[in-house]
């Protein structure tokens, strides 16, 4: 027995023992409360209950957009990875629950990734009684409860306007609070811009779970508040007559815009062509996806709201009104206008060769005379048009909600800006019968008509006609807000109504097409050039690429004696305000009649 | 003038060694209730069992002289042999390995009675030698080890052939071979250890890399080692509570009743039971290492060698293993882990080492 190798092993013991100490004393006293915190976190779960969103109803309470409860199986891969061989579970899942599992998925399974993945969405009834009755063979696997959002048959003459649902970007997370990752919010439409009232908040629910995963106990829960139900300014019959009456146009884009001057309530808002807003929570294939935002009329696009366009002659209403009340010319007051307006070297032409000969400001509304108003524009001046273009809430938001884009409005000081250039007289020419640089959403059109109707007021554009408030169990109405009025002398607005009286009624209107409605309106075509190009062409016009055609425009009001109706349709490189805008309007008003909308003259 | 008396050997019995481990065989069982209450509700009872019928294995022993125990142990070594080729041929298959004899009542895993019958053949031998002992007498205990190892490695069961092996070698090192036969011997092993990776299991290679790396794989291997380690550190110093422990309760622990029921304590008992538990080891080494070296017999000494040998080497690598210190071989905690051959091969063991020691008492006394 030799005394230096007994010392040697009570020395080595003694280590042994010493370091065990040791490391004892480091993982529970030193970083017990770490390890604490890690050993909750294994076992607790927080699940997010989703709350329905509100139901979305037009203005007369018919039902539009609503939840339904899906069921989707969720997995969480690093539980399957532990415990499941890799053709183990595809078998599993492919037998009993006729699953086939994507490639994503399966990697997802081999890598073990830690945060949840959805396996399959829409289960059926009897996809989950499988489940449940063999639920020891899907360790890691449980099933989720998502609301889907379902549409009624108007919802297909509205996507723009509803918009679709889903879940929060990155940075929409970031920016707002409210937000969680898997609580569904509006991407785009109402669902976007009400959002605040849809989504309700959500639920949460604290569970303990065991090393698979399966819930063992539930140790609190908040039930989910749901959103608010809310109705829209919008007529869902006169949203279709809107979508029908585009349609039977045979024009491929454009968008049209109803509302009531009185109030500036929206009751129709359409981009065209539409998009099946369904698919949006059905899902698309790939080649449907990129059939959709391939096609060159933007089906996803709201142009209602979104594009900007030259508006051309309908926004000679603004520059007229404008030049009575700073007292450029007078009502009745004649100005020669010929076929060409020149100023120095540069010729200004009128849209009809034939020129306007010596008209008043009523007679150069009818006939759209061009060279009239190069001359009273040029007269009032850019800044004064500016002003008054300011006035009627063109370029501006008047419901924040609603109005992402504003209108692009020229000036001197926006040209320096933007293009380094000085203002030219031509360029005030220009503005002055709605070309150059002026672009204004189709949304704008419909201020540029609403104030001539109701006599010079400026309301606050609604969607939102009333939502129901859960807490206090009641419908709250919103009321109409009156932003500003135009404070010109009322004879003046009622000289331009008269203008656009003879649109219609006048021997040289440009809209003598709605004289056979059966409702008596007033309005104003616009056909705003887009290209000078095509002028060479003029004789062979069926050969115009349909990207250089002219923008059509018809702005209106109806019934004339007490507007209740102002619209504003767009056509995308229609061509011609009077021959292609105007007969749509005529269209909307006799469905109108029929649907018992509005009431027929007498 | 001396009167027979049926319960004398029971004055001879060491308590400071004999007290403990009944604490320790209780105890035990109240942690692998607690550990096992949801999956297998009854198996605490079966460690009670077992646990009766050690304690009573140890006092049968203490009352029987030692050189009737050691004579006896080469039967045993024979039937031991048969047994662990008996397993390779016709064991039951659990967790992937053959390892148990099937006797109707009860399995039993003969590989780990082999630990305590290799020492007993060992001591039989060396209980004429004289220290230091020579090379020849070196490889003889050696191979006393080696086959019963062999045959172990063969289940696959690697722990427990270390296990097997460790106290013949810790004989033969504390039995004064010659430096240099060491240095040799490592030598060796170490020119043969590319050649012994190869030939392990891949499980066994993935063990060994998920503890020298756990970051690498976080969802395998390494997954029991780091939920161990949490366990042990939630506990913090006074522990989550009997039937407390999230961590044993929810199946994050794997094997918590047998390989891994000190991290149960740990969670459940914190760190100042933990440490007493890890005291109670070393006392127990110490205390039988003390005899080792008070007993002037060869054979006695063997055994109290061979048993504190076993005794720490299982109790610190178990402990380390699930503190993240050792890699996981599956190598039992002595008396805590759930298990009846390893509870009864460790009454074995310390039935033993009581009879050494009430051997020599009565001895020194009527000599």
């Amino acid at each position: 027995m030799k005394k230096n190798r007994i010392i040697f092993v009570i020395v080595l013991l003694s280590i042994v023992y010493i370091a065990l100490a040791g490391r004892l004393y480091y993982l529970q006293v030193l970083k017990g409360d770490y390890y604490r915190e890690i050993s909750t976190k294994n076992y607790l779960r927080l699940y997010t209950i989703n709350p329905p969103r509100g139901k979305i109803f037009d203005r007369n309470g018919i039902l539009l957009a609503y939840d339904v409860p899906t069921f989707s199986l969720v997995a969480l891969p690093y539980i399957v990875h532990n415990n499941y061989k890799k053709n183990q579970i595809i078998k599993a899942l492919k037998d009993y629950l006729g699953i086939d599992l994507s490639p994503e998925i399966i990697e997802a399974f081999e890598k073990g990734y830690i945060t949840k993945i959805v396996v399959a969405e829409n289960l059926t009834d009897k996809q989950i009684e499988k489940f449940y009755n063999k639920f020891y063979l899907f360790k890691g696997f449980y099933i989720e409860v998502v609301p889907k959002r379902v549409y009624t048959e108007y919802a297909k003459y509205m996507p723009h306007v509803l918009g679709y649902v889903g879940y929060p970007s990155y940075s929409q997370l970031k920016n707002n609070p409210y937000l969680r990752p898997d609580v569904l919010v509006g991407k785009s439409g109402i669902e976007k811009m009400y959002d605040d009232f849809l989504r309700g908040s959500p639920g949460y629910r604290a569970v303990i779970v065991d090393a698979y995963g399966r819930q063992k106990e539930v140790l609190w829960e908040k039930q989910p508040k749901r959103g608010k139900d809310i109705y829209l300014t919008i007529d869902a019959r006169l949203q279709k007559i809107a979508y029908e009456s585009f349609k039977d146009s045979g024009q491929p884009s454009g968008a049209v815009i109803i509302v009531n001057p009185q109030t500036y309530q929206i009751l129709a808002l359409l981009s065209y062509p539409t998009y099946d807003i369904e698919k949006f929570t059905k899902g698309f294939t790939p080649k449907e996806w990129k059939k959709l935002i391939t096609n060159k009329y933007k089906p996803l696009f709201n142009k209602a709201l979104y594009g900007l366009y030259p508006p051309g002659s309908i926004y000679k209403i603004i520059v007229g009104l404008g030049a009575l009340e700073e007292g450029v010319i007078s009502p009745y007051e004649r100005v020669e206008s010929g076929a060409v307006f020149k100023i120095g070297k540069w010729k200004y032409r009128n849209w009809n060769p034939a020129g306007c000969g010596k008209i008043n400001i009523e007679e150069a509304l009818e006939m759209s005379c061009d060279t009239f108003f190069y001359q009273i524009g040029l007269e009032l001046g850019v800044d004064r048009i500016v002003y008054y273009t300011h006035l009627f809430g063109l370029g501006e938001k008047l419901n924040k909600r609603i109005e992402r884009k504003v209108s692009r409005i020229p000036s001197p000081d926006w040209k320096m800006e933007v293009l380094n250039e000085n203002w030219f007289h031509g360029d005030t020419i220009n503005l002055s019968i709605g070309q150059g640089y002026l672009a204004i959403t189709p949304f704008d059109a419909i201020k540029i008509i609403s104030p001539i109707a109701n006599g010079g007021k400026i309301y606050k554009p609604e969607l939102l006609k009333a939502y129901f408030d859960n807490k206090e169990n009641k419908l709250h109405q919103i009321k109409p807000v009156l932003v500003r009025e135009l404070n010109v002398n009322p004879f003046y607005i009622k000289v331009i109504k008269k203008g656009l009286y003879k649109v219609i009624y006048g021997k040289k209107g440009t809209a003598k097409v709605l004289r056979d409605a059966p409702v008596k309106s007033a309005g104003k075509t616009g056909t705003a050039q887009v290209s000078r190009k095509k002028k060479k062409d003029k004789n062979k016009k069926e050969e115009v690429k349909w990207e250089l055609r002219d923008h059509a425009w018809f702005v209106d009001f109806y019934p004339y004696k007490n507007p209740k109706f102002a619209v504003a349709v767009f056509v995308e490189h229609g061509e011609s305000g009077g021959r292609v805008a105007a007969p749509i309007v005529k269209e909307i008003i006799e469905n109108s009649v029929i649907e018992g909308i509005v009431d027929e003259d007498l | 003038m001396r009167i027979y008396n049926p319960l004398g050997f029971l004055k001879n019995i060491d308590y400071f060694l004999f007290v403990p481990i009944i604490v320790l065989i209780f105890w035990g069982v109240l942690n692998i209730y607690s550990a096992s209450i949801n999956e297998y509700p009854n198996i605490y009872i079966k460690q009670g069992i077992f646990g009766i019928l050690g304690i009573l294995l140890m006092v049968f022993l203490s009352a029987i002289d030692l050189r009737k125990i050691v004579n006896f142990s080469i039967i045993l070594y024979v039937i031991g042999i048969f047994s662990l080729i008996f397993v390779l041929v016709a064991g039951d298959v659990i967790l992937g390995a053959k390892r148990w004899i099937n006797l109707g009542f009860v399995s039993l895993q003969p590989s780990e009675f082999m630990k305590v019958i290799v020492i007993l053949v060992i001591a039989y031998y060396l209980s004429d030698k004289k220290s230091p002992i020579s090379i020849f007498d070196a490889i003889v205990i050696f191979f006393i080890a080696f086959i019963p190892a062999i045959l172990t490695i063969l289940q696959p069961d690697l722990g427990t052939a270390i296990t097997i092996l460790f106290p013949a070698v810790f004989i033969i090192f504390i039995y004064g071979i010659k430096k240099r036969y060491i240095i040799t011997a490592l030598i060796v092993v170490l020119a043969l250890a590319p050649y012994l990776w190869n030939h392990l299991k891949d499980y066994q290679k993935n063990r060994i890399l998920a503890f020298l790396n756990p970051e690498k794989d976080p969802l395998g291997t390494a997954y029991h080692i780091i939920q161990s380690k949490i366990a042990i550190g939630s506990g913090q110093i006074t522990g989550k509570g009997f039937l407390k422990g999230t961590q044993s309760k929810l199946y994050f622990l794997p094997e918590q009743h047998t390989d891994f029921i000190f991290s149960v304590i740990g969670e459940e008992w914190g760190f100042l039971v933990s440490i007493l538990v890890l005291t109670i080891y070393l006392f127990l080494v110490g205390r039988i290492f003390y005899w080792g070296l008070q007993i002037k017999d060869n054979t006695a000494k063997v055994v109290c060698f061979g048993a504190a040998s076993i005794l720490s080497f299982q109790a610190f690598i178990n402990i380390s293993m699930t503190l993240g210190l050792a890699p996981v071989v599956g190598i039992t905690l002595p008396f805590l882990s759930y298990g009846g051959s390893s509870l009864l091969t460790f009454s074995l063991l310390i039935g033993t080492v009581l009879s050494a020691v009430s051997t020599y008492k009565k001895e020194k006394i009527q000599f």
